[in-house]
């Protein structure tokens, strides 16, 4: 579930599209420059507001953000 | 004839400390001897190409050590620096290199992939990539002397800083030899920098303030630490207190990201001791918490723009309370005065155009005489921003005389962007301009008059313009009118349009985070 959001959210908000194929789940947002530094902030915002959750300080690292792959895993290991 | 130039104080570096670090990138770390070699040697290589004195050569890089050893190599060679910002998309950088006249476009092979193929169809054939290893293996001896090193007048043309504007108008900022080597010679005065010193850059080497970060920091034989994006805060944080930086500089946007996205007490950095800012106001209130967050480092606002090199103004530190929301004084060499449309000196205290004279003002546009003559009283350069001086000679910032947009550091001519919004079918009208955003100053946007009939909705819009431009040019808000406010003549009133602006930006405050 959080997959398909997450896609609707980066292609609608930075690509401007519903074409699929432009983003690939480990496409690294930051190398590919879908994202920059006040996009992140607006990432970080829909999660928190979309998942109910809190994006601490320290979990704002790419390991978690930079790709709908990593951004499930983290929203995965949020919600266990 | 100079005896000194940027490479000089350069070489003079690597004379005095060859063993110290000048740059350090990623797990890369260039000695200052190194650096020199590796300059010596594409200098070398790109002579042997047809490099001359004169030739533009446009580097295309995001900030890397490659950067910093293609840039003085052209120094070196007394050839024309043209430094592009790295998200050009390809029409627009064809036509800035058309318009600079290039004869080479140097890269170092780690643009986006999109970014490679646009390249490939706009300068195929002009393409030179430093990022390759074995270019730089050559022996040179690095003593050998090269063009750059010792005919440069301080009027010959060493960079061509382009800034946004519009189809077949491209603006090319001409800067010298002597309008480099003054403004450098200036903030390293002012701010005192020394060979110890270690500065942490996340600012883009293309625009004017990267750039004197760049040649201040190396003439000084100090130590650059290059971060290239901010997405991750804590991780530069941490990059800096692991190097133990003593400098940080910064435009608004990085001074409000720092502070709405981290805990600066968290991470302390007792070495540092001068953090820098210019490129827009910063609210007084930010800079006493960034000040209190680092109590032992000075905090020094400054003021200037591309045609001046870089900086005009400082406001000493020592005076950052009893002067706040001023951009302080001239700094060396420069004399400053406020005047009227005329071109009269108005009284002090009384509002007007900041106008500049110094030897960092720059020599005109590239290729177009009369809009560089319209920059000029006779010496001085027009800023094109409105203030006044008190008492003591402290300028304050009151307004913008020109449309130009300022979001986080990059500078946007609402034309620009009105073009690419027209080209599209369906759009009739369109007019771009700044809305306020709490994080990056201004942000972009349109207002649309479509033709009769026509159905285009905000998404096919922004999926035009993302093809089109970098994303920082991208409008975030469109609005959809019947008709655009304009005067008799016909002639767009922006100002009509941003009298009552929606600010964005909310996201950003800090309650929400």
């Amino acid at each position: 579930m959080y997959r398909d959001k997450l896609r609707s959210f980066i292609l609608e908000n930075y690509l401007f599209s519903e074409d699929s194929s432009l983003l690939n789940d480990t496409d690294s947002f930051l190398d590919k420059g879908i994202l920059d530094s006040t996009g992140i902030l607006e990432l970080v915002f829909f999660l928190e507001e979309e998942f109910e959750i809190r994006v601490a300080e320290d979990d704002m690292v790419p390991e978690n953000l930079d790709s709908v792959e990593n951004l499930v895993k983290y929203l995965g290991a949020k919600a266990a | 004839m100079k005896e000194q130039t940027l490479s000089s104080l350069l070489f003079n570096q690597v004379q005095a400390h060859p063993d110290a670090d000048a740059i350090i990138h990623g797990d890369t770390r260039v000695s200052y001897a190194e650096l020199w070699r590796q300059i010596s040697c594409l200098a070398v290589l790109l002579e042997q190409r047809g490099i001359t004195p004169g030739s533009r050569v446009v580097l295309l890089m995001d900030n890397s050590i490659r950067y910093v050893v293609a840039y003085y190599a052209l120094l070196r060679l007394a050839a024309v620096v043209v430094p592009l910002n790295t998200g050009l998309k390809g029409a627009q950088l064809s036509e800035v290199m058309g318009h600079a006249e290039a004869t080479l476009l140097l890269h170092d092979g780690l643009l986006h992939d999109g970014k490679t193929r646009e390249l490939d169809t706009g300068v195929s054939g002009l393409q030179l990539n430093v990022g390759d290893a074995e270019l730089l293996d050559g022996g040179v001896d690095p003593r050998r002397s090269l063009p750059g090193d010792q005919t440069l007048s301080d009027r010959s043309l060493a960079t061509i800083i382009y800034t946004s504007g519009t189809t077949g108008k491209p603006k090319g900022i001409m800067l010298s030899a002597g309008n480099l080597l003054a403004n450098c010679l200036a903030i390293i005065d002012y701010l005192d920098l020394q060979s110890r010193d270690r500065l942490m850059c996340v600012l883009p080497f293309y625009y004017a303030y990267g750039n004197s970060v760049l040649h201040t920091h190396l003439a000084a034989g100090a130590t650059l630490i290059l971060e290239n994006s901010l997405m991750y805060p804590q991780r530069v944080l941490q990059r800096m207190a692991a190097e133990q930086v003593t400098g940080f500089a910064g435009v608004p946007s990085t001074f409000r990201l720092l502070l709405l996205r981290c805990d600066l007490s968290r991470i302390p950095l007792p070495n540092l001791r001068y953090i820098t800012q210019a490129g827009g106001p910063l609210a007084p209130s930010d800079i006493e918490r960034l000040v209190k967050c680092w109590p032992q480092a000075r905090f020094f606002v400054m003021y200037g723009q591309t045609e001046a090199t870089a900086r005009l103004t400082y406001l000493p530190p020592d005076r950052l309370r009893d002067k706040a929301g001023t951009v302080g004084i001239p700094i060396n060499g420069v004399r400053i005065k406020i005047m009227d449309e005329q071109g009269a000196e108005r009284a002090r205290g009384d509002t007007g155009e900041i106008c500049a004279a110094g030897p960092n003002t720059m020599l005109g546009y590239w290729r177009d005489s009369e809009a560089s003559k319209a920059r000029f009283f006779d010496e001085w350069l027009r800023t094109g921003d409105l203030g006044y001086q008190d008492e003591e000679g402290f300028i304050t910032i009151v307004g913008r005389a020109s449309d130009m947009i300022k979001t986080g550091d990059h500078r946007v001519a609402p034309e620009e962007i009105e073009e690419i919004i027209a080209d599209l079918p369906g759009v009739e009208e369109v007019a771009v301009v700044g809305i306020p955003d709490s994080l990056l100053g201004q942000v972009v946007k349109a207002y649309v008059v479509l033709a009769a009939g026509s159905v285009l909705d905000t998404r096919q819009i922004l999926r035009h313009c993302s093809l089109q431009c970098a994303p920082y040019k991208i409008p975030k808000a469109i609005d959809f009118l019947a008709t655009l406010p304009k005067t008799a003549s016909g002639k767009i009133q922006r100002y009509q349009l941003l009298k009552s602006p929606t600010p964005t930006g909310k996201m950003y405050q800090e309650d929400n985070l």
